[in-house]
């Protein structure tokens, strides 16, 4: 078998401390082989980003290790984690996260720096992903120039310019139209199956599922699987069987959590909650 | 890095060019005092510096003019005169006091001349004549300018009244405006018949100043004798050692407030960038190379502050005395480039406080939206 480009055991994150404190990420473990696109689903406030934080060496774990490709990122210091940041993770940020004062180019550039050969031997790879990711003609416009999906793209190319095996992307298509989205998500699916990397993708989006390779949920910063567990919920406006891992359209009432097929119904429940909960 | 360092500053204009100018304001005072202090010093050897004769001979113990008095006897000049080294002996009679006109007193240096003696000033007349006879005056133009008395007004030296019958040029400052009467006149004043104060020596062709001042030092006694050198030194040394403490005063003052701007500058740029800060983090940027990012905007900052004071000082400085004809002001490149060693200081100064911010930023900023 593949060596795993990622291999996390028991992560737990907890901020705070005492009565306030918060287990955001609580006992995680999870091993990824070269080229699997995993995509992490779960409600807002259950740790996804706290997750991909903590493997991506952004943030440090209460306890629990992370090892990415054989090094054991959790137990470097902070004067050697951003050679790995640089090199061996590519990032995607829901909010693009694009240097505003650099061009397009500059921006895919800049992880360059710390490679073999530095920004100058990773121009030619930067043309080529620009010209794959349709952006050739925008090579000197600066970001604010640029629409939502362009954005995304030019982050994209960021996050592959150093060649990394593992590609971490929380929300990335949060903050895009869904056609944009569809086609970000597209180019990610391409880059697992075509170049052989790990993908970990935290989405809201249904699309997704028919692409993954595997979906875990995530609730309360404990993961599961898609597979071990059915979360159907019934539209308390129309009666209609929803998927609770894919649904966007929530509402809380009473402590309870709602589900709606359409936007149609969750107007319509939350009007007068009441009314629907028998309550 | 530094790429995007550079870019993110000049990206930011507004804050770049308001802490810069600033800085420069901070700096522009610190030339401007010093400027101030140079050229009063400078003005108070200019007599002395005009005159230029190889040596002078004062009374002994005696070291040099601003503010001094000295006496020697009148036959000590004729003893020097007679030396076969000497070419030409002026005496003058000095001393500096309150002159009265038109109701306003001022601080000045009296020179008396000997009749019909040019050799120890006025060098430039710029209206009516030099003086012939007893009761007549020639004073500054600048100061004919400021107080308003003209050729042909009446000012006071203690109880003795005096025709302005000339103006002379490049004999003002503040601290010194030099006042030409007849050495009778002055000695009346002074009491001072059978004595003079400086004697103004030129030597024959081939004798050099230290020569001379070697032969009357063995010729006379109770005299001191300095070359114009020794004597502008000794002057100009005074004059600077005056300033000296107000300008370093100055300096750490107006030094301090240019790091607080640098560092307030630099410290809202770092707090305004913090997302993207986080995101060069979380790429792999480097606790190095962020510190270093930070010390170089600030060096810019401080850098193009202090350009800009250079650029006033060397323009705008020197115009200053077209408008206020009472101010000398002269500019030393020495101090400019000294300044610019404390521009440098100011931003590493500056930068300490933001850098540590730097260093403390949490990458994980970049996940949050
Ligand atoms: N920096 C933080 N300090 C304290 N609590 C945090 C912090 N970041 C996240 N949390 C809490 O941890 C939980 C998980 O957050 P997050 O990982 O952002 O979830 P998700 O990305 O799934 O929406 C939430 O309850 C959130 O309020
Ligand atoms: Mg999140």
């Amino acid at each position: 078998m593949n060596e795993p480009v990622l291999r996390a055991s028991h992560l737990t994150r907890i901020y705070g401390s005492g009565r306030t404190a918060v287990r955001a990420v609580d006992d995680v473990s999870l091993t990824i082989p070269p080229g699997e696109l995993v995509i992490v689903m779960g409600p807002s406030g259950s740790g996804k980003t706290t997750l991909l934080s903590m493997l991506g060496g952004l943030l440090r774990p209460t306890s629990g290790e992370v090892v990415i490709n054989g090094t054991v990122i959790t137990e470097l210091d902070e004067d050697r984690l951003p050679v790995v940041r640089a090199l061996e993770i590519g990032f995607i940020f829901q909010a693009f996260n694009l240097l505003d004062a650099l061009t397009v180019e500059e921006n895919i550039l800049f992880p360059a720096r710390l490679r073999e050969g530095g920004v100058a031997a990773a121009r030619p790879r930067a043309k080529e992903l620009m010209s794959r990711l349709g952006l050739a003609h925008r090579r000197c416009a600066l970001p604010r120039t640029l629409s939502g999906g362009e954005k995304q793209r030019v982050a994209i190319a960021r996050a592959l310019i150093n060649e990394p095996k593992l590609i971490l992307a929380d929300e990335p298509t949060g903050n895009l139209d869904s056609r944009t989205g569809q086609e970000v998500l597209m180019i990610l699916h391409d880059i697992a199956r075509d170049e052989g990397r790990a993908v970990v993708l935290v989405t809201h989006d249904p699309r997704v599922e028919d692409m993954a390779d595997r979906i875990l949920w995530l609730e309360d910063g404990h993961l599961r699987d898609r597979n071990e567990v059915h979360h159907w919920a019934r539209d308390p406006v129309c009666g209609m069987k929803v998927d609770e891992w894919t649904a966007t359209l929530i509402s809380e009432h009473e402590g309870q959590r709602y589900f709606f097929c359409s936007p149609r119904c969750k107007a319509r429940f939350d009007a007068a909650p009441g009314e629907w909960t028998g309550g | 890095m530094f790429l995007w360092a550079w870019k993110s500053l000049f990206s930011q204009r507004s804050t770049l060019l308001g802490s810069s100018l600033g800085i420069a304001g901070a700096f522009i005072l610190v030339l401007f005092f010093d400027a101030v202090f140079r050229g009063e010093s400078e003005q108070i050897v200019a007599y002395p510096e005009h005159m230029n004769p190889d040596v002078w001979v004062m009374q002994a113990g005696v070291g040099n003019m601003h503010m001094a008095s000295s006496y020697i006897w009148d036959w000590k000049m004729d003893v020097i005169a007679a030396m076969p080294e000497v070419e030409r002996v002026t005496p003058i009679l000095y001393f500096a006091n309150i002159v009265e006109a038109r109701g306003s007193k001022l601080f000045a240096f009296v020179v008396g001349l000997p009749s019909g003696e040019h050799r120890a000033g006025p060098w430039e007349m710029s209206a009516g004549r030099r003086i012939t006879g007893k009761g007549e005056a020639v004073i500054p133009a600048v100061l004919s300018r400021i107080t308003g008395i003209g050729i042909g007004d009446t000012m006071r030296i203690t109880d003795h009244d005096f025709r302005v019958v000339g103006l002379s040029r490049g004999t003002y400052s503040s601290a010194n405006p030099v006042i030409f009467v007849t050495l009778d006149d002055l000695a009346d004043i002074l009491s001072a018949e059978g004595t003079y104060s400086y004697l103004l020596v030129d030597a024959k062709e081939g004798v050099s100043p230290k020569q001379l001042a070697e032969g009357i030092r063995r010729t006379v006694e109770k005299v001191n004798v300095l070359t114009t050198e020794e004597l502008v030194a000794n002057d100009f040394g005074l004059a600077m050692q005056m300033g000296v403490e107000i300008i370093f005063m100055m300096t750490m003052i107006c030094s301090a407030l240019a790091a607080l701007i640098v560092g307030f500058s630099a410290y809202s740029l770092v707090a305004r960038k913090q997302r993207e800060l986080a995101i060069v983090k979380a790429l792999g940027g480097r606790r190095g190379a962020l510190v270093g990012s930070v010390v170089l905007q600030a060096v810019i900052v401080a850098l193009l502050g202090y350009l800009l004071a250079v650029v006033f000082a060397l323009l705008v400085i020197p115009q200053v005395p077209l408008l206020v004809p009472q101010l000398s002001l002269v500019v030393s490149i020495g101090d400019i480039l000294q300044m610019g060693v404390v521009a440098l200081l100011v931003a590493v100064i500056g930068a300490v406080i933001p850098a540590s911010l730097v260093l403390r930023l949490d990458p994980a900023l970049a996940y949050q939206v």
